[in-house]
């Protein structure tokens, strides 16, 4: 079985009209060098050869300049980028008769994805990685991605060569103060999640606290609710118990919990003040 | 006050006036106040009252009412599918 | 084609049943600081409200009230939303969010969707907890964007779409309307030469009814939970109907967002609509 020489390009096709921003490939192999084992493309499909990536659905210009905080915390747009990936999971199997693989965007266990879909995005050539963490496209910035793993052997992207972080105003602001936007916001060295080294342009090192950007990306979620059913099962006092469920935070995770899609991400800050985070469209 | 936990005394003293004064117990012509102006109000910070009004918000009736709207509910399709169904077998005895 | 033409043909388009435009300095009246859309987007001008439809004709006419209460819907008007955002964005290159409209602390969203349809001129407040009502249609769910594209307001309706004038009639006769017999549990009302002279709701009560299994049933639930000393009691309730439904719920939210239309299925206002083979 073969694929025609136009699929990668009728695939790529496909996935913009179904509202994808950028669409890449990667090799399948190409995850062994970085994806602990369990987490790599054939471990989920025997006999993987192509990882498919999507990204789209990022935060509008009207988001980022949104000063309430909830806009960006209660009305995320991620999953519509997982409805393009699930599509072409479908067109795939349909128009060329191999296997696909829709990546689910969930957990396989605690906090670690199926497969990372950051790797799959920088894999696919579709970004780099950030001083801050996320995986930034040179002309989009930040933005959602969704993968399809497969036998189908597309024609395989190449890795950016050169990467969106960091952007030439952090640089000039590392000659300057010793630090960058992102890092300056979110400092770990003060509370926060992030710190990092700049040399000749590169970042060659970076620090990033996951368990505390847990607490802000997923401040009102499961880790929140486990927390407070775990205070309330330890305290005696019943009027205190009432205090702690139908209190605003457990209330709120709840909320948050039940309209997970929106509300999956809740903390954007290193991004807001990114320049390579908000793609390149000038808004009024 | 932490994060997670009210007083349940400054609860207990202040959760009526809050449920009075929100929009818990809406008259049409008069929207209610915000936790601000509810705190500027009985002299307390906003962050208080917004915990306030939560806990009371779900305080305010105990579980027998879900009890009730669960028969509530029950028997009112019933009744009004007996009448626009013209299906009089519906409506309970 | 105007502008505000364009905007609402891509809502239209993409599922809403009616759009509506509400102008910023609107909100200033009735809506406390903070919770306006000048206060969520800087530079905002202009709100565009999106009305979708809420549970089918068929819906209406099951017998079985459960039905309705995971009925759901299919939230286009937050579609809508999203494509006329995506249109103000991408062609007309000004600034739009969807407006938070989820509660966030307690009940309170951070804009509220009735007001904004009020100011849009789609709907008008009714005796029935206070819903918006479009004179047409009747029960409309309700979403908005918020933008800095200024666009000429359509005005607030000139005549409230309830009480519709059976009901007006049955008041006059009886002494109520179809929704306050029907639960007088969470409203109250008086009309007076066919308005609305007087109208309260409880919607404390109502949220018992109207997400009787969800968020604020779990809260009851598992307090009693762990108030039980008792370990047999306990796991009665933990694996009991109540709170398998009411965590059911908690997962499936957005299909058993609502779960009681009493006040409405007796409401006439868009009845006609609900009339089919």
């Amino acid at each position: 079985m073969t694929l025609p020489p136009t699929a990668t390009a009728a695939l790529k096709s496909i996935a913009l009209k179904s509202g994808a921003t950028v669409c890449g490939v990667a090799d399948a192999t190409a995850f062994d060098a970085y994806a602990p084992e369990k987490h790599r493309p054939g471990d989920l499909l025997p006999g993987a050869r192509s990882v498919v990536v999507v990204g789209g659905a990022q935060p509008r210009e009207g988001d980022w300049a949104a000063t309430s905080p909830w806009v960006l915390q209660t009305m995320g747009t991620t999953e519509r980028i997982q409805g393009v990936g699930r599509r072409l999971a479908q067109y795939i199997e349909h128009e060329f008769g191999y296997y696909a693989l829709y990546v689910p965007p969930g957990t396989a266990s605690g906090d670690t994805p199926f497969l990372s879909l950051m790797l799959a995005a920088q894999l696919a050539g579709l970004g780099s990685k950030s001083l801050a963490g996320p995986v930034l496209n040179r002309e989009h910035g930040f933005m959602y991605w969704s993968a399809v793993i497969t036998t189908a052997p597309f024609d395989a992207d190449q890795v950016e060569a050169a990467a969106a972080c960091p952007a030439p105003p952090c640089r000039e602001m590392w000659e300057r103060e010793g630090t960058t936007p992102c890092l300056k916001v979110c400092p770990a060295a003060d509370g926060g999640c992030l710190s990092g080294k700049l040399e000749s342009g590169r970042a060659v090192r970076t620090f990033y606290d996951a368990a505390r950007c847990n607490t802000r990306v997923h401040t009102h979620w499961i880790g929140g609710f486990q927390k407070v059913l775990e205070e309330t099962l330890n305290e005696p006092d019943r009027d205190k118990r009432k205090m702690l469920l139908y209190g605003d935070f457990f209330t709120r995770s709840l909320w948050a919990i039940t309209y997970s899609s929106t509300n999956i991400a809740q903390c954007f800050e290193c991004m807001r003040v990114c320049p390579a985070a908000h793609g390149l469209k000038e808004m009024k | 006050m932490s994060v997670f936990k009210l007083d349940p005394e400054v609860y207990k003293r202040y959760k009526d006036e809050v449920l009075k004064l929100c929009n818990s117990f809406q008259r049409i012509d008069q929207p209610g106040l915000s936790d601000k102006q509810i705190a500027e109000r009985l002299g307390l910070d906003e962050r208080t009252v917004t915990e306030i009004r939560c806990v009371a918000e779900r305080d305010c009736y105990s579980l027998e009412e879900w009890e009730k709207a669960i028969e509530f509910k029950r028997k009112a399709t019933l009744e009004w599918s007996a009448l626009a169904l013209k299906r009089p077998d519906l409506k309970e005895k | 084609m105007t502008r505000e033409e364009q905007v609402k043909a891509v809502g239209l388009k993409a599922g809403a049943r009616v759009v509506g435009i509400a102008a910023v300095d609107a909100f200033r009246e009735k809506v406390p600081e903070g919770y306006r859309p000048e206060d969520i987007l800087p530079g905002a001008r202009s709100v565009v409200v999106a009305g979708g439809d809420g549970p089918t004709a068929g819906a209406w006419r099951c017998p079985d009230h459960r039905v309705m209460e995971i009925t759901g819907y299919d939230l286009r008007e937050n579609v809508a939303v999203h494509a006329m955002c995506d249109f103000i964005e991408g062609a007309l290159a000004h600034h739009a969010i969807q407006a938070p409209s989820l509660p966030v602390h307690g009940h309170e969203p951070p804009m509220s969707m009735m007001h904004a349809a009020e100011l849009a001129g789609l709907g008008t407040r009714s005796l029935a907890a206070h819903i918006i009502l479009n004179p047409e249609y009747g029960l409309l769910y309700y979403a908005a964007l918020i933008t800095t594209l200024p666009l000429e307001p359509d005005p607030p309706l000139a005549e409230p779409a309830c009480p519709h004038p059976g009901c007006a009639a049955m008041y006059k006769r009886i002494g109520t309307t179809p929704c306050l017999r029907v639960c007088p549990a969470c409203l109250a009302g008086t009309v007076q030469d066919g308005r609305i002279q007087e109208s309260t709701y409880d919607r404390e009560k109502c949220h018992s009814r109207a997400q009787t299994y969800g968020i604020g049933s779990f809260q009851k639930g598992l307090l009693q939970i762990v108030n039980e000393d008792d370990p047999g009691r306990r796991r009665t309730m933990i694996y009991g109907d109540f709170f398998t439904k009411s965590l059911q719920s908690v997962g499936f939210f957005r299909d058993s967002i609502a779960q009681c239309f009493e006040c409405m299925r007796v409401c006439p206002v868009g009845r006609k609509y609900r009339k089919l083979q």
